[in-house]
């Protein structure tokens, strides 16, 4: 039996979830919704979606879905949430998860009540390439883990970043992260395993990298975030980044025995070599073993493509199939909720320093 | 009288405020997301004795819409969205011209019956597919049955015009439309989708011996003031294109000449059509690992070779200002400062 599918939010990233939705055999997407009439139209005409409604509750009424995907700003998250589940809804949810993590505790704690699952759309996550270092990580290969790096650049300019930079009143701005909250998610979520204190030490700093003249003419978003955290056993650096090119998307583990980097951008892992013989010598054989990683990487990459394995967010289509199987067979859901709070909690102490003057 | 001017920072806009000045009327609220794009608006100010009042903000805000509205009796509404993803281009447009119209609807005076509204459409809106190779579309061509099957902008714009067309026919307002072919000039892009695409380093030259249906922004803005204020205008609709138009080639090639050489390839229609299926297919098989960038639909809407007739227009008494040689070579000219440094 297929598992109805509704969405509610039909912005830009609505597009993604209607796509990999229906690459879903065992799912079918029977409804859309959005407070706006035209945009839950104009999401049903280009995909051929059945039904679309403007009213939630009706939706919910009317079609019954098994599953609710939550496309809406993070604000109005906890309310839908909420009334999804009181529907009997299983819920996937778009970041960020809540402006703040007492609303996050709050979405996570109406689920376990509920007993409904919750997951969120960390889809990175769910590439092949971070399911492969997160494989080496588990095999020992790098040893215990010493640090890790997290770094994200952003394009301004893009799709995403012209359409927040072009409307004031756009949600990102009333996020008490602002323009960082809407990506910091996919920075912390790759160190939150492996950093496992709930309380590190944490130090933020954020600055507007922007050209003086721009930052004259305008009143430019901070755009530039470094963050430290030290637990017990490990350590972590996140960088973000709007001005640096290339745009990177990229993890960096450093363990006692190996050290090991994730390429989001170009799908890759690959393994720092030690020398292995002494002096100019040793010096001559990593680069070469590097560049061999590099070429069965990139050939795996080709195998991918010719299969059809290789859209840009395949890894959300991974996280929504274990998401869906998770359902129907009671399995646990694929992102712990620990986490997910974890990275609330996190994101919180990083905007009190960044942003002091918004109000906790 | 009043006059708005939505996007009135834009490419096109800045002409437009330009031609209303020149058709003598002297009362103009310029309305602009980006308040850096008003300089040029300012030189056209300092020039002229006429109040040009500067309201800034976003046509997705009820707020902002209410305060553009208050005593105008003339629209001009320019503003839609031109980049971005589908859904972004589709609020730009649609959504902001329903809190437009909305904000019309609800002020006090003057009475929405003696409030005037031109649309600046496109070309995009007309259902050109069915009408097979060479045919000519003038404003009788039927819209776009299948909007979906086209690219987001076309969707977008279409939408738009029906929804201000029902809020005209509800609220009684006088609706004038313009559909622009291909608007170009200094300051505008280099090149149309109409002569072709740019694929990595390779142009794939698609357009032919197309005409193209340039307007040059000058000539366009002209249009839409003579239009757009004519008495007899209400309630029609305007194809908007110059004379003399190249075909998609001869601009490629004089682009070519005086502006940068480019790679290019000349992709002849029924090429085009055979690529077109082939990504099609790809596209279905691989559930959408390439984009489905070019479909047969969109080739056949694009690149089929459709003449425009712009008779309608002259017939209101529209003349080009500047001349299709004129226009192209001041065009080249700009470029030449630009395309030329890549």
């Amino acid at each position: 039996m297929s598992l109805k599918i509704a969405i509610i939010g039909c912005g830009k990233i609505a597009d993604a979830h209607v796509e990999e939705i229906r690459k879903i055999p065992s799912a079918s997407l029977v409804a859309v919704c959005d407070l706006e009439p035209i945009m839950a139209e104009q999401l049903a005409t280009r995909f051929a979606v059945p039904l679309w409604y403007n009213d939630f509750a009706r939706m919910l009424d009317e079609q019954k879905p098994d599953v609710v995907h939550i496309t809406t700003p993070p604000d109005s998250h906890l309310a839908l949430v909420r009334q999804a589940l009181a529907a009997g809804c299983h819920v996937f949810l778009e970041k960020p998860v809540a402006p703040r993590a007492a609303e996050v505790r709050a979405i996570l704690d109406a689920s376990s009540s509920a007993n409904r699952q919750l997951t969120v759309n960390y889809w990175p996550n769910f590439e092949v390439h971070a399911i492969a270092l997160r494989q080496l990580i588990a095999s020992g290969e790098l040893g215990e883990i010493v640090h890790l790096e997290s770094y994200y650049g952003y394009d301004l300019a893009g799709e995403y970043g012209m359409a927040l930079r072009r409307d004031p009143n756009h949600w990102v701005h009333r996020l008490p992260g602002k323009l960082f909250q809407n990506v910091l998610d996919h920075m912390l979520n790759k160190i939150v395993p492996y950093l496992a204190d709930d309380d590190p030490i944490l130090d933020a700093v954020a600055y507007c990298g922007a050209p003086l003249a721009e930052r004259l003419q305008t009143n430019p978003l901070l755009d530039e975030l470094r963050i430290v955290l030290q637990g017990a056993n490990s350590s972590a650096y996140a960088t973000f980044s709007a001005h640096a090119r290339p745009i990177g998307h990229r993890l960096r583990v450093y363990g006692t025995r190996n050290t090991a980097t994730a390429d989001f951008q170009l799908r890759t892992v690959t393994m720092d070599r030690k020398q292995t013989f002494p002096s100019a010598l040793g010096r001559l054989a990593p680069p070469f073993l590097l560049a061999k990683d590099s070429l069965r990487q990139g050939i795996r990459n080709m195998n991918h493509f010719a299969h059809a394995r290789f859209h840009y967010f395949h890894g959300m289509h991974h996280l929504l199939a274990e998401f869906y199987t998770g359902i129907e067979t009671n399995a646990p859901p694929p992102i712990p909720y620990g986490e997910i709070l974890r990275v609330a909690t996190w994101m919180d102490r990083i905007f009190q320093q960044v942003y002091p003057e918004v109000p906790a | 009288m009043k006059v708005l001017v939505t996007g009135a920072g834009g490419f096109l806009g800045v002409h437009v405020v330009e031609r209303l000045l020149a058709h003598g009327y002297c009362d103009l609220r310029c309305f602009l997301r980006d308040p850096s794009r008003e300089d040029a608006l300012r030189r056209i100010q300092e020039k002229s004795a006429a109040k040009i009042e500067f309201v800034y903000g976003n046509l997705r805000s009820r707020n902002d819409c209410a305060r553009a509205v208050q005593d105008v009796s003339l629209v001009v509404h320019l503003a839609a969205g031109l980049k971005g993803s589908p859904a972004e281009l589709f609020a730009d447009s649609v959504i902001s011209s329903r809190n437009l119209l909305e904000a019309l609807e609800a002020r006090s005076a003057p009475p929405i019956q003696d409030t005037r509204v031109v649309l600046v459409s496109s070309f995009g809106v007309y259902g050109v597919v069915p009408l097979g190779r060479r045919a000519r579309v003038n404003e009788e061509t039927p819209l776009e049955a299948h909007p979906e099957l086209r690219d987001p902008y076309s969707f977008t714009k279409l939408r738009q015009e029906q929804l201000i067309r029902e809020h005209s026919q509800r609220a009684g307002f006088e609706l004038v439309v313009l559909r622009p072919g291909v608007i170009y000039g200094p300051g505008g892009g280099a090149m149309s989708n109409r002569v072709g695409l740019q694929i990595g380093p390779i142009f794939a030259h698609l357009g032919g011996t197309n005409r193209l249906p340039l307007s040059y922004v000058q000539n366009c803005a002209e249009a839409i003031v003579v239009a757009g204020t004519h008495p007899h205008a209400a309630g029609q609709v305007y194809n908007v294109h110059d004379d003399d138009l190249p075909t998609a080639s001869s601009y490629l090639h004089q682009y070519k000449k005086q502006v940068r050489r480019i790679r290019s390839v000349r992709i002849p229609y029924w090429l085009a059509l055979q690529m077109a299926s082939m990504l099609e297919s790809y596209h279905r098989w691989s559930k959408g690992q390439l984009p489905a960038v070019l479909t047969r639909y969109k080739v056949a809407a694009a690149w089929a070779g459709n003449v425009f007739d712009n008779s309608k227009l002259h017939g209101l008494g529209w003349r080009p200002l500047v001349s299709t040689p004129d226009g192209l070579a001041e065009t080249f000219r700009s470029l030449r400062g630009s395309d030329a440094k890549r």
